[in-house]
């Protein structure tokens, strides 16, 4: 019966984040939120022990005050949760994140399998998965869309550009699901209420080896703004020619 | 003094939002136009705990506080305020007072099904002469060999026909004045129960109203509430905490109107700008945002008070009517930044219109909430 440990980032709700006066994303009335395709992972780890045993728990890298997303996460039925929380984790990169979790997951933590979302509502990198794997030298396997277990045995199938590739893998190892996996469940009232009760495990920047610094420093962050046209064109054939002229123009079309 | 709410609170109030959306808000317009009671979500609603959220865990309760439970109807409500409603009703009126006054096997029996959501409750008080003024209803109760035989007509049941068991309110002795009324817990398949005229509402058209027409109806003993005598008691007591549950949901109606009104507004382009540009609608939407905040303040601070074991009849009064009265006022507005779209059925501010008017008639008109403000501030 494996253990599963599923990754997750709190990440601000892009349904509340709005447009400063300055023309930078202004996150001050943003509620937080699991990942979307975090949430697929958890669900998938509840959905693998419901059907072969296991245990089940998460882990995330974060703030100290994030400690809502830990019960959110909890709630949605993992038995534990491991919370890496340090003032100094705001903006991590992908490279520093995956550091943090290795070495937690190092002190030990045990897993058979680990589930990541694919890539992050906010930056969606797709970084933290592979690199996490890689730090723990075991398989990674991106793109999953349905996973089996068949005793130490994973077989997944992968959804690529090229198709649909099924692949078997000795645990343990390491997966990032597509939201095509499942359909995560929404938390019952209990699960709520109980998730505050399970147990915590918390790791801080003192408990870590560092990582390296930031490669990258962001400055700054602005609004993808949209302009429209609106130009009017009849249905005769004519005005269909100068609707593609028009659309060739604008670069639209080549 | 601390505005924030728990992490739990937040959290069930942010699964309530998705519930809504996930489930409700495709539903929404539809139930608006048939009038169809939506089983089915009220069935999704009991599975996922919110049937019984304030009730303690060994009858079958969630046992939140009554802010969160407040919470979750001002969610669910602004969504559908029908389905808030049902779960209002049931939650505040139906279960409310078995909790309160009811014996262990009463709560065992009646109030566990309930709180799972298997049973749906409703409220049976108000008679055709019998309104704000429930010293003149009609109905009796007689003992009689170990049975109450109740008789009389009750109206304007909210869950009427669609409940498994009823709280209702009958005389056991006229004579003794406001000492006279009782409470019963009555099944719905108790003989001489029968569910009268169903009714078409103005608004919140998917919550199920009906007349219950009692006519030598035999219950059990047992199912007397309380003691012979506490009706009218108990009655009040389930209004004022039923109250903060029309508030919320009354919040919830103006903050979805409101949240149509800013996203149309910004849509908008007329003389060449989005309408939102305009002080006028500016204005207006401030005074909406400012007006929800307050009301939810109000209803807030009445469950607080009522989840630490304080008075709050004045406070719950004071929350339903401005609560009430801004929801109406606002989606009014609504409507009207929406203009000529806004009359439109399959718009939601229509619908949202139309919702509103009722938060200021039920479970105690505005006039009554004054009635009770007044007499506490003046005395």
């Amino acid at each position: 019966m494996p253990d599963i440990l599923s990754c997750y980032k709190w990440v601000a709700d892009e349904a509340y984040i709005r447009s400063g006066s300055s023309g930078a994303l202004d996150l001050n009335m943003a509620d937080y939120k699991i990942s979307d395709y975090d949430k697929n992972a958890i669900e998938e780890a509840m959905l693998l022990t419901e059907k072969y045993g296991g245990n089940t728990a998460v882990i995330t890298v974060g703030l100290p005050d994030d400690t809502k997303g830990v019960k959110d996460a909890l709630s949605r039925g993992p038995e534990k949760a491991y919370f890496v929380n340090d003032p100094a984790f705001a903006d991590l990169e992908p490279e520093q994140t995956a550091t943090l979790l290795a070495a937690a997951i190092a002190s030990p933590i045990p897993y058979d399998i680990i589930i990541c979302g694919e890539g992050s509502s906010d930056l969606y990198a797709q970084q933290v998965g592979p690199r996490l794997a890689e730090k723990l030298g075991i398989p990674c396997l991106c793109y999953v869309q349905k996973v089996e277990l068949d005793g130490s045995q994973l077989v997944a199938e992968r959804k690529t550009d090229a198709g649909i590739e099924v692949v078997a893998v000795e645990l343990p190892v390491l997966l990032t699901v597509v939201p095509d996996i499942n359909m995560p469940r929404l938390p019952g009232l209990r699960d709520t209420l109980a998730a505050g009760k399970k147990p915590v495990t918390e790791f801080t920047a003192d408990d870590l080896p560092q990582g390296q610094a930031a490669l990258l420093q962001t400055t700054n962050s602005k609004v993808a703004s949209i302009t429209r046209s609106s130009r009017m064109f009849g249905t005769d054939a004519a005005s269909i020619g100068d609707l593609v002229q028009e659309l060739k123009n604008s670069g639209v079309i080549a | 003094m601390d505005f924030r709410l728990s992490e739990e609170q937040e959290l069930v109030r942010q699964n309530m939002r998705e519930f809504a959306q996930k489930y409700v808000d495709p539903i929404a317009a539809e139930i608006d136009e048939s009038g169809r009671f939506p089983a089915e979500v009220v069935a999704k609603l009991g599975e996922m705990g919110y049937m019984g959220m304030p009730y303690p865990v060994q009858y079958g309760g969630a046992g939140t506080d009554y802010l969160t439970y407040a919470l979750a109807v001002e969610e669910l409500s602004k969504s559908c305020a029908a389905t808030g409603f049902t779960m209002s009703v049931h939650t505040s009126l139906a279960l409310g007072p078995i909790n309160n006054f009811g014996n262990d096997e009463q709560k065992k029996k009646f109030l566990t099904p309930l709180c799972q959501g298997k049973h749906l409750g409703a409220f049976a008080l108000t008679e055709p002469s019998a309104g704000t003024d429930v010293n003149a209803a009609t109905s009796t109760a007689v003992l009689e060999g170990g049975e109450y035989v109740l008789n009389g007509t009750k109206t304007f049941t909210s869950n009427g026909p669609v409940a498994d068991t009823f709280v209702t309110f009958a005389w056991t002795d006229k004579s003794a004045g406001a000492k006279g009324m009782s409470a019963f817990i009555v099944p719905k398949d108790a003989p001489g129960l029968r569910v009268g005229e169903h009714f078409m509402k103005m608004g919140i058209r998917a919550s199920q109203t009906s007349e219950i027409i009692f006519k030598d109806c035999r219950i059990p003993q047992a199912n007397l509430l309380g003691g012979e005598g506490q009706g009218l008691k108990i009655a009040m007591n389930c209004f004022d905490h039923g109250r903060i549950g029309i508030a919320a949901q009354a919040v919830g109606i103006a903050q979805a109107a409101m949240e149509e009104s800013i996203s149309y507004a910004k849509e908008r382009v007329q003389f060449g700008k989005p309408i939102s540009k305009n002080q006028a609608i500016q204005w207006w939407i401030a005074d909406m945002a400012t007006d929800i905040d307050c009301a939810r303040f109000l209803y807030m601070r009445a469950a607080w008070l009522k989840d630490q074991g304080l008075p709050f009849t004045k406070e719950a009064s004071m929350a339903k009517v401005f609560a009430a009265e801004m929801c109406m006022k606002h989606s009014i507005k609504a409507v009207q930044i929406h203009g000529g779209y806004g009359y439109i059925k399959g718009q939601k501010v229509e619908r949202l219109m139309r919702d509103a008017k009722i938060t200021e008639i039920y479970e105690g008109t505005s006039e009554a909430q004054r009635m009770v403000i007044a007499n506490n501030v003046l005395r």
